[in-house]
């Protein structure tokens, strides 16, 4: 019942937050406006005379001029990526600050979330392959049983129980687990 | 006879001790011979001494001016002033050299010094891996790369890079520096493991004190080297992804996750495999970091070090990693785990998911940092990889670690009753749903900051409430608050130092989002008397003033800074021109501090007595950044501190178990450690 209630708790929460987060998402102004737009491409170019700074940022005389063009350009009604194709050709594709969804510089993007995802999925493959392999091993692990030997004690008490064992455990440093275990369960 | 040429011939007799070191410890440990592995030790003491004295006697040739040393011409002259003049040290290529070698030898003398903490079995491999590391830096530094070659004496010298010439120079390349090499000794832990293929769990301890020692410097090196840039660079930030940057941080991701993987295997007995490799990955990653420094193969902020040892220091990685991955191969079929794994909702499930974050991290700014390489070799063809890609790489990896760092110590350990885990979360989700719903009514209107503040309250309040409840626990037993809450650290070091490494960085996240989202940035150009107005700001231009000294003239333009219509303060932003380095004028940022906001403004352009262009950077929350990185390090040296009398006591109890513990000994020493 109470295990009931908290979980509904934590759900219930957890939507509110999802719903705000939506909210916010559907109440941005969803055309941007054409400075946000400059913004956005001015972000994505690597000042060329600058060190480490975008045209967006930069102060220098040639990003305020290359600002101006991507203003023009997009009055003009180019889209984004035209824009900075347009850079592209005129200074080489070092001025791309962010690499390009496009061609080799794909491959910036894809190399690491596949590996990521790889990893992940290598992660969960590993986990179950453990956990199969194991199946009588699971020597009764102590929480669990603790929280049902103490019906009707206070949240407080259960997590004392609980913080107990844990701290008892790492008092007594780099035990062998089992005798550990063995050592929490006699306590 | 100078004071160089005494440099000179210690760093020949250092080397040669090294070399001695490294033989007659491992003939030491095959032969089964003590006293020979006590001459090896002896040995690196040797090593130790000699590497001072070259380090003093370098220094002493910057104090006396003595310019006949190339190196000292090079990096120092008659007007710097003395603190400087002693830094510039570790200000070049062969001096910074010296300084790792130095700190090495160090860290070696510190461990045997300590050495009978750790398994006997292991010392002479370690000493030899130690060892094996400095002779390296020591050929670098007798052949190609000598601090103390000697020229015909110039009458003054170059000088420091007036970048160089900032307080910061004082602390951050020595931290930094002495971080990449701390990753040498878990290193030597390692391979001496994998070699002996005996280790008793005091290796665990031993290679996660190292570590955590090494975490803490590499940590203190990086926010002092955020904070520098921050006061020097003149950009507004304090971060830009730059290659050298990025190196400094990769051993740190890794560090981390084996921080957290190595509890894994100390409760568990599983991971073993992987905590080894993430070992060598960080040492790899700290040589890959400093070759990437010294050899200017990917342009950077830091270009003020390029030469020719680029390609020594590729050798040496590439002998490093074949060497350690063979013994790592060599080593693979001992290293199963004891235990098997119960459930992905566990402590030991989002330890993993830690790691697969951190690392995942680590690949991506490594992957970042090195295409452009790629691209120029695939495709001659240069690009670039900029901030933004790190931002949209990095920052929903670190989003969801955040969240894991909140749930994961509210985890048990193998399994958790989802009804203690959805009690436990309660709390936690409570406060960030207050968060969400606050920040927008407070006008924060950006989604992305919206979720970031949240995971941050989340995690914040999950660990706050994980401290409380600690205490609550003690103070039934009738300890007041107060002191249930120092016996915890007291007592618990580890697990509350961890907290407090996290409070931390949920700080510094706190205030990444703040400085990455709502920064302000704003150009005016200003004749006396003129104002710009930024965020409730108002700065009203004065005028410039011309000072000239000996070395160097400093322009500064003078300003007020008014808020709340109040006058603050007169402040002076401006720029020096060394005589040297004309072409390369250092800023003079002024930042003042508002509560958590920063007001950082810099002298972008002036002409004559009376124009300046002024560019002012609103920086919310940056001052967190600061505090969360203290945090960090305070939590790192609580967890690092050693415990004496939690050690007594345990000695007590275990005197009357013995029996026990031998048997549990006797369990270990069957090879399934390993």
């Amino acid at each position: 019942m109470k295990q009931k209630y908290s979980f509904s708790l934590v759900l219930g929460i957890v939507v509110v937050i999802a719903a705000i987060w939506s909210c916010m998402y559907l109440l941005a102004p969803k055309p941007p406006t054409l400075d946000q737009r400059v913004r956005d491409v001015g972000s994505q170019l690597k000042c060329p005379i600058c060190q480490g700074e975008s045209v967006a940022d930069s102060p220098s005389l040639l990003a305020q001029q290359m600002r101006g063009v991507i203003r023009q350009q997009l009055q003009a009604g180019k889209s984004e990526q035209e824009v900075i194709q347009y850079f592209v050709d005129r200074y080489g594709e070092q001025i791309v600050w962010t690499p390009q969804w496009q061609g080799f510089s794909l491959l910036a993007w894809l190399v690491p979330i596949g590996l990521l995802l790889a990893g992940a999925g290598l992660l969960l493959f590993t986990l179950r392959n453990w956990h199969i392999s194991s199946p009588t091993t699971g020597s009764t692990t102590t929480l669990d049983k603790d929280d049902k030997d103490l019906p009707g004690e206070d949240e407080l008490e259960r997590y004392r129980v609980l913080l107990e064992q844990e701290l008892v455990a790492e008092d007594v440093l780099f035990k062998d687990y089992r005798v550990e275990s063995q050592s929490c369960q006699s306590l | 006879m100078y004071f160089s040429d005494l440099g000179t011939v210690s760093l020949i007799l250092a080397l040669g001790f090294a070399l001695y070191t490294m033989i007659v410890a491992v003939i030491g440990a095959m032969r089964n011979q003590p006293q020979l592995v006590a001459s090896a030790q002896r040995s690196v003491l040797a090593v130790t001494f000699f590497l001072i004295l070259a380090s003093a006697a370098l220094i002493i040739s910057f104090l006396t001016h003595d310019f006949g040393v190339s190196y000292v011409a090079q990096h120092s002259n008659l007007a710097m002033p003395w603190y400087f003049t002693a830094a510039a040290f570790y200000g070049g290529q062969e001096g910074s050299l010296l300084y790792w070698a130095l700190t090495l030898s160090l860290f070696s003398a510190i461990f045997v010094f300590t050495a009978k903490r750790a398994p006997v079995v292991l010392i002479p491999y370690v000493v030899a891996t130690l060892m094996g590391i400095e002779t390296f830096f020591l050929i670098m530094l007798t052949t190609v790369s000598n601090p103390f070659v000697r020229i015909l004496a110039p009458s003054d010298g170059n000088g420091l890079n007036p970048l160089l010439m900032d307080p910061g120079m004082l602390v951050h390349p020595p931290m930094l520096l002495m971080g990449y090499m701390s990753f040498s000794v878990p290193f030597a832990f390692a391979v001496a493991a994998m070699v002996t293929g005996n280790l008793s769990s005091d290796w665990l301890r031993s290679i996660r004190r190292w570590t955590l020692a090494a975490w803490s410097i590499q940590t203190t090196g990086l926010v002092l080297g955020a904070w520098w840039a921050y006061h020097v660079l003149g950009w507004g930030g304090y971060w830009g992804w730059d290659p050298v940057e990025n190196a400094a941080l990769l051993p740190w991701l890794t560090a981390t996750a084996f921080l957290h993987s190595t509890m894994v295997q100390e409760r568990r007995g599983m991971l073993k495999v992987w905590n080894r490799a993430l070992v060598i990955l960080s040492f790899a990653l700290s040589i890959f970091g400093t070759f990437e420094v010294r050899s200017g193969v990917i342009s950077s902020v830091h270009s003020f070090a390029y030469s020719d040892v680029g390609s020594y220091f590729l050798v040496f990685l590439a002998i490093v990693i074949v060497f350690s991955t063979g013994l790592f191969l060599f080593r693979l079929p001992k290293l199963h785990a004891e235990q098997e794994f119960d459930s992905v909702i566990s402590r030991e499930g989002v330890f993993l998911l830690n790691n697969l974050l951190l690392v995942g991290m680590a690949f991506a700014t490594l992957w970042g940092t090195i295409f452009p390489l790629i691209s120029a070799v695939i495709r001659r063809q240069t690009m670039t990889v900029g901030p933004p890609f790190y931002d949209q790489v990095i920052g929903p990896l670190l989003a969801v670690l955040i969240l894991a760092m909140g749930v994961g110590p509210l985890l048990a350990w193998r399994r958790t009753s989802s009804a203690a885990l959805w009690r436990n979360l309660g709390v936690p989700t409570i406060i960030a749903a207050v968060c969400a719903a606050v920040l927008p009514l407070a006008g924060v209107t950006d989604i992305l900051a919206n979720i970031g503040f949240s995971l941050c309250a989340f995690t914040a309040a999950a660990s706050l409430y994980e401290l409380w409840r600690g205490m609550c626990v003690r103070h039934s037993h009738g300890e007041p608050y107060l002191l249930a809450l120092y016996m915890l650290f007291n007592r618990y070091r580890q697990r509350y130092g961890g907290y407090v490494v996290h409070l931390g960085l949920v700080l510094l996240t706190v205030g990444v989002i703040g400085s990455h989202f709502f920064q302000i940035q704003q150009d005016a150009l200003l004749k006396p008397g003129q104002d710009m107005n930024v965020a409730g700001f108002r700065l009203t231009y004065l005028g410039n003033l011309d000072t000239k000294e000996p070395d160097k003239e400093i322009i500064t333009s003078q300003l007020q800074i008014w808020h709340d219509g109040q006058l603050q303060s007169y402040i002076y932003p401006g720029r020096t021109f060394y005589h040297n380095f004309d072409d390369q004028p250092a800023s003079q940022i002024s930042i003042t501090t508002f509560g958590v906001t920063d007001l950082y403004v810099f002298l972008a352009d002036w002409t004559g007595a009376s124009q300046a262009t002024i560019r002012v950077f609103i920086n919310p929350l940056v001052p967190l950044v600061w505090y969360g990185g203290l945090l960090m390090l305070l939590g790192g040296i609580l967890c690092w501190w050693p415990v004496r009398t939690k050690r007594a006591a345990v000695r007590v109890s275990q005197t009357s178990d013995v029996s026990r513990s031998q048997k549990s000994a006797g369990i270990e020493s069957k090879g399934i450690v390993v």
